[in-house]
């Protein structure tokens, strides 16, 4: 399976450099969706200097840490985004046929997906801790690529919970969109502006805090932490990642058999 | 051609958008976390910093609570059709119907637009359970309806003119995504045009971006106050003037350029 994997991105690589235009395109497209973003932020923080005791300087790095491992998602998963597309279309069913597992195949179907975002988001993290001010210690070293590891963990459960309602309604488009517009705009902010409740769902819930608030408060010495937690936890991200995708994968699970079972 | 059939077509477009039940409850639940989210947003902002002059946190809150419903209205591109058209080759068959075809267009998007209008009141009994919005005096809710609809037209030419793009280069959507991206930005729908600093905020002032969300809102808050309300007007006026006569040329340009290669 492994080797099947490598072989996988040896194909998506010559690929990329066969279309290089597009790729220019994509990192234009890439760097103007997340400079609108960034912009309205720094609009937003000329006006309000300080966001429950955050800075902009700390609000980029928050932004960056998500964008990080969102883009690492969407380099490394986007093809679970499409499966409502295949069983639409009734070219999910081969999967079923072959000795793979469904997932597997899925993220493995020859797809034109460029790392433009991913490229740009490092960038823009090695920017953020510059700026933010982070003390950069082996520890850091080590763990931040964790994190994101963790948080495009996080993501790909998301993806896959929404696939998976596919299998019941087909036309989830709208749906995905919401949500992942959502989740953007929720996880832009600290959570410490949220009312308990909410932060308590985006923690334990749909845990996008995990994916930039708590690491990013860890790593810049916050002492006060939403829910009163310890700053600590922020070092559970990939942790919380990999159990996610574990319920999320079950989720799945329950859906390719009730999609068998109709033989539709 | 008898205005009865482009009210026709603007009912069944209305009726087409509707029978996506699942997709318009999806978008007023959306609406409903947006409105939960700025509130949140503001109230932490103003809590911490000094507040801006003129606007105080209840305007604040009224502003991008409106400017949410506003955008209800105003994302639904109803010349989308067009793009479609031209990538399919049916705008030929289209053009030799006997209509007006950008008649036919501005009113299959009208059509779409009175359906996302009607959601606008479920969106704001539920916003109103998460938010106080200010009501101003029926003088200036009038004025606001008067800048809405013309920011509305400006809006209208604005996507005609993206989607007219089709014509000479078939893939438009990377381009449509970011002028759409940019003038969420620029219009002042997600911040108020004048916390931009100083030469930068008159700049966005002056583009045509802020006719469609930042003038009938200012208005609404009492920033504009009503001495200077004809000359906002004015401004309005004039973008819808210039983008719909460079409508009316592209348009024909285009259609020329179809009968010429044969179509």
């Amino acid at each position: 399976m492994l080797a099947a994997y490598v072989e996988y991105w040896r194909i998506n690589l010559l690929t990329m450099l066969e279309y290089r235009a597009n790729f220019v395109m994509w990192f234009v497209f890439a760097v103007f969706y997340h400079g609108v973003a960034l912009a309205a932020l720094t609009v937003t923080m000329l006006q309000f200097p300080s966001m429950n005791g955050w800075n902009l300087r700390e609000m980029f790095f928050l932004y960056a840490l998500w964008m990080t491992a969102h883009e690492l998602h969407n380099a490394l998963f986007f093809n679970v985004v499409a499966v409502p597309e295949y069983i639409r279309e009734g070219r999910f069913d081969r999967f079923l046929v072959r000795p793979f597992d469904t997932l597997f195949q899925v993220l493995t179907v020859p797809a034109q997906i460029f790392p433009d975002g991913l490229i740009l988001a490092i960038v823009t993290l090695c920017f953020a801790v510059g700026v933010a001010g982070v003390r950069v210690d082996a520890f850091f070293v080590a763990f931040v690529p964790l994190v994101v590891m963790g948080g495009a963990l996080i993501d790909l459960g998301i993806s896959l919970v929404i696939a998976t309602i596919a299998f019941w309604f087909i036309r989830v488009d709208t749906l995905r969109w919401v949500v992942m517009s959502l989740e953007q705009d929720f996880t832009r902010y600290p959570i410490s502006i949220y009312t308990r409740a909410v932060g308590i769902v985006l923690s334990f819930v749909f845990p996008f805090a995990f994916m930039n608030y708590f690491p990013a408060s860890y790593f810049l010495n916050k002492t006060d932490v939403a829910l009163n937690l310890n700053p600590a936890v922020g070092l559970l991200t990939p942790a919380i990642g990999v159990a996610w995708v574990a319920v999320a994968y079950a989720f799945w699970r329950v859906g390719l058999r009730h999609y068998e079972g109709t033989g539709s | 051609m008898a205005a009865g059939a482009y009210v026709e077509f603007a009912r069944k477009a209305f009726a087409r958008e509707a029978t996506y039940r699942m997709e318009v409850f999806t978008l007023v639940g959306s609406l409903i976390l947006r409105v939960y989210l700025l509130r949140s947003l503001w109230t932490a902002l103003y809590a911490q910093n000094a507040e801006p002059p003129g606007l105080p946190l209840h305007s604040m809150i009224t502003y991008a609570t409106v400017a949410l419903l506003m955008s209800l209205v105003l994302e639904v591109d109803g010349t989308r059709l067009i793009r479609e058209r031209v990538r399919e080759g049916t705008i030929a068959t289209d053009l030799m119907k006997p209509i007006s075809v950008p008649i036919y267009f501005f009113s299959d998007g009208l059509g779409q637009t009175l359906l996302h209008a009607l959601l606008i009141v479920p969106s704001l009994l539920f916003a109103l359970l998460l938010v106080h919005v200010d009501v101003p005096p029926p003088q200036t809710l009038a004025a606001f309806a008067f800048a809405f609809l013309l920011g509305y037209g400006v809006n209208f030419f604005i996507n005609f003119l993206m989607n007219s793009v089709a014509f000479w280069t078939l893939e438009t959507f990377a381009m449509q995504l970011i002028v759409r991206w940019g003038s969420d930005l620029l219009s002042g729908q997600i911040i108020p045009l004048m916390f931009f600093p100083g030469a930068l905020g008159r700049f966005v002032f002056a583009l045509p971006f802020a006719a469609v969300y930042s003038t009938p809102l200012l208005i609404y808050v009492g920033i504009i106050p009503a001495s200077q309300w004809p000359r906002y007007f004015f401004i309005q006026a004039c973008w819808l003037a210039s983008f719909g006569l460079l409508s009316l040329w592209v348009w024909t340009a285009a259609s020329r350029r179809i009968v010429v290669q044969g179509g």
